[in-house]
């Protein structure tokens, strides 16, 4: 691999090797652009990872220090984990089922469906679904996403044939394997799924789509990419012309280097994403780089979540397989009748009994706990995923009162819930026990939310500059050589997992910023 | 109780954790050995840090005050009454978040519970039964 110079003020910069980082930074390697990606977390190959869910953790979860405030429950139980993502090149792809459904037109324009809402900050994104559709077909496609482009389904399941069977008799329709980012046959040089489970601990099998075993790769070939592993970036210069000029970070051995840069994209997931923009303020920025509108860190989204967990009288053994290939979708269309606004998925969930034991209820202890446990090889699981509301008090901030292993304040992360994120997990949980009581279930757990994988909406797209922090593709409002590249740009949240939206944007900023270069408006 | 004292706990001390550990997450069939990585990961944390390991044998002894015989001299019943009754303290919190992970990451509890956990160097489960649930009818799948 090249090492660019870090004089070399040509180059794009690109913070976050994940989904939105190492899709841009491929589609510009390709495109011919010089690229450095700078990845706070170290490269390991997939043969290194550990399936064994407390070790993986420790291997590939981001776990510098981050408080928490709020009225959520994660501010009690995992006080300074407030989001699971990871640390690692391929960043949160490496922690990933592989569900790609997409957003839903209405899903866009939240705020023209429903005008304003009490308490929430609702907004309409600045595009479209038919500006999105065309992304969509090629992130489909590079990504292998079954049931799109002949590729064929995921077969079904222990843990799906009792969610499936429990949402037909329920009276559910559209109940399927659904649409996943995972070989159902061999593809794209990865070989079909052996359903060794693991999903969320790097995937060693590489059936699943990751930007470390399918992106980045075909980066490096064209001699284009520069990946710095163990690259903590932690501020953007910019000059008196209103550009940013490059990106100070520290090497792994703790030491600042400075790279320059033509253009710089963020992507380091919406927690850090925010943090580095609000680290990088400066007399013409005072509240953080691209932050005249004052929304930078501010409507954080961390999706419905929840769980129900059920017991049978007979073994389902539920981790056998693909963690997530199952989905009910019925529940993702929009009435409010139901008394909330947005939907919901119902998907399919497997945890091991380490994480079992830590999620299923935070705390708990005793012989009905150990009952719970011991039901273990006869539970089922399904994940809740719904719309939740963009809220302004829902906020990364800086704590300057903690700092993390670089002197760095801290991200605090604040979070309550919006009236319209309880009702909907209500009806969720409702709705999830229902599936389970239709094939008899002996009992059924709701399980609290947990430190969310989704994290969006920190540093959103608007029309209007004065509504968010960046425009339709991405760039700054304030700063025309910035982007931002990750889930921090969903103006709401959807109910849809974002890892597809988040590469199809990648896909559209891309190009976008490939055009721009030619155009020489960048 | 044979518990082998871990260097930096005194053999009563980690016994009693090694009782409570049972007492919070209670398995028949797990064998001691697994309740015994609780006080070998707590020995491990305040190795370094006397305060610590006071307040560990601190809790030890709050645990012993509370009936006539020591703690783990005591029956299941008593036992889970006490842990109810220092269930607020640091001690407390320091054994359970410890045993939560501990006895539930090992195999020896995996194997009571019926999770066969990695499978990637098998081939996964493929052919090894992801499928094999039998008493719910197969699901038609539509392309």
């Amino acid at each position: 691999m090249p090492r660019f110079d870090d004089d070399q003020d040509g180059v794009v910069v690109v913070v976050g090797s994940g989904a939105g980082g190492g899709t841009l930074a491929t589609d510009l390697c390709r495109a011919g652009v010089r690229t450095v990606v700078l990845e706070a977390g170290p490269h390991h190959q997939p043969g290194q990872f550990i399936d064994d869910e407390w070790p993986s953790f420790a291997q590939l979860a981001w776990l510098d220090e981050r408080t928490t405030s709020g009225s959520w429950r994660v501010a009690q139980d995992f006080p300074n984990l407030p989001a699971w993502t990871c640390k690692t090149v391929g960043g949160t792809t490496t922690h990933w089922a592989g569900c790609c459904p997409r957003f839903k037109d209405w899903e866009l324009r939240m705020r023209s469906e429903h005008g304003p809402i009490d308490g929430a900050n609702l907004l309409d994104w600045p595009i479209t679904l038919e500006d999105l559709e065309p992304y969509y077909e090629r992130a489909e496609d590079r990504m292998g996403v079954t049931r799109t482009n002949g590729v064929p389904p995921l077969p079904a399941n222990n843990n799906f044939k009792v969610m499936g069977n429990g949402a037909q008799r329920a009276g559910y329709q559209d109940v399927s394997t659904g649409r996943m980012a995972v070989n159902s046959v061999p593809r794209d040089g990865r070989p079909a799924t052996i359903q060794d489970g693991f999903n969320f601990q790097g995937d060693r099998q590489r059936a699943h789509w990751s930007t470390l075993t399918s992106e980045l790769p075909k980066a490096e070939a064209t001699g284009n990419l520069d990946l710095r592993p163990e690259s903590h970036a932690f501020r953007i210069a910019h000059n008196g012309g209103g550009k940013v000029t490059g990106v100070h970070y520290l090497d792994a051995d703790g030491h600042e280097q400075v790279q320059k840069a033509r253009v710089v994209c963020v992507a380091a997931n919406a927690i850090e994403t925010a943090r580095l923009l609000l680290l990088s303020e400066s007399p013409q920025h005072p509240d953080g780089l691209a932050n005249s509108s004052g929304q930078l860190g501010r409507n954080y989204m961390r999706h419905l979540t929840g769980s129900v967990y059920a017991e049978f009288e007979r073994p389902v053994r539920m981790y056998r397989g693909e963690t997530m290939a199952g989905i009910v979708t019925d529940e993702s269309r929009n009435d409010p009748d139901r008394g909330f606004v947005g939907g919901y998925y119902m998907q399919l969930l497997a945890l091991g009994v380490p994480f079992l034991a830590a999620f299923l209820e935070p705390g708990a202890w005793g012989p009905d706990f150990a009952a719970k446990m011991e039901a273990y090889e006869r539970t089922a699981g399904m994940w809740l995923v719904g719309e939740d509301m963009p809220q302004e008090g829902n906020r990364v901030t800086l704590n300057r009162d903690v700092t993390d292993q670089h002197g760095l304040p801290v991200p605090n992360v604040h979070f309550d819930d919006h009236a319209n994120d309880v009702a909907m997990r209500e009806h969720a949980y409702g709705a999830g026990e229902a599936v389970y009581e239709a094939v008899q279930a002996v009992r059924t757990h709701r399980v609290t939310p947990y430190p969310s994988t989704h994290n969006l909406g920190t540093a959103r797209m608007s029309a209007d500059p004065a509504d968010g922090v960046v425009d339709a593709f991405g760039r700054a409002h304030d700063v025309p050589n910035l982007f931002v590249s990750d889930g921090s740009v969903f103006t709401t949240g959807a109910a849809a997992n974002p890892t597809l939206t988040i590469v199809a944007l990648a896909t559209r900023q891309a190009e976008h910023i490939v055009d721009e270069m030619k155009a020489g408006a960048l | 109780m044979s518990t082998q004292a871990p260097a930096g706990l005194e053999q009563h001390v980690a016994e009693t954790v090694t009782a409570l550990a049972r007492t919070l997450y209670p398995h028949d069939a797990v064998p001691d050995a697994v309740y015994e990585r609780v006080p070998a990961k707590i020995a491990e944390a305040v190795r370094e840090d006397p305060a610590q390991a006071r307040m560990v044998a601190d809790g030890v002894a709050d645990l012993d005050r509370r009936g006539d015989e020591p703690f783990t001299k005591r029956t299941g019943e008593q036992r889970l009454a006490d842990a109810e009754a220092v269930a607020g303290s640091e001690f407390f919190a320091l054994v359970r978040s410890t045993a939560v992970v501990e006895v539930y990451s090992d195999p020896a509890t995996w194997r009571v519970l019926g999770y066969e956990g990695p499978s990637f160097a098998k081939g996964g489960y493929l052919r090894r039964g992801f499928d094999d649930l039998d008493w719910l009818p197969d699901l038609p799948q539509e392309g």
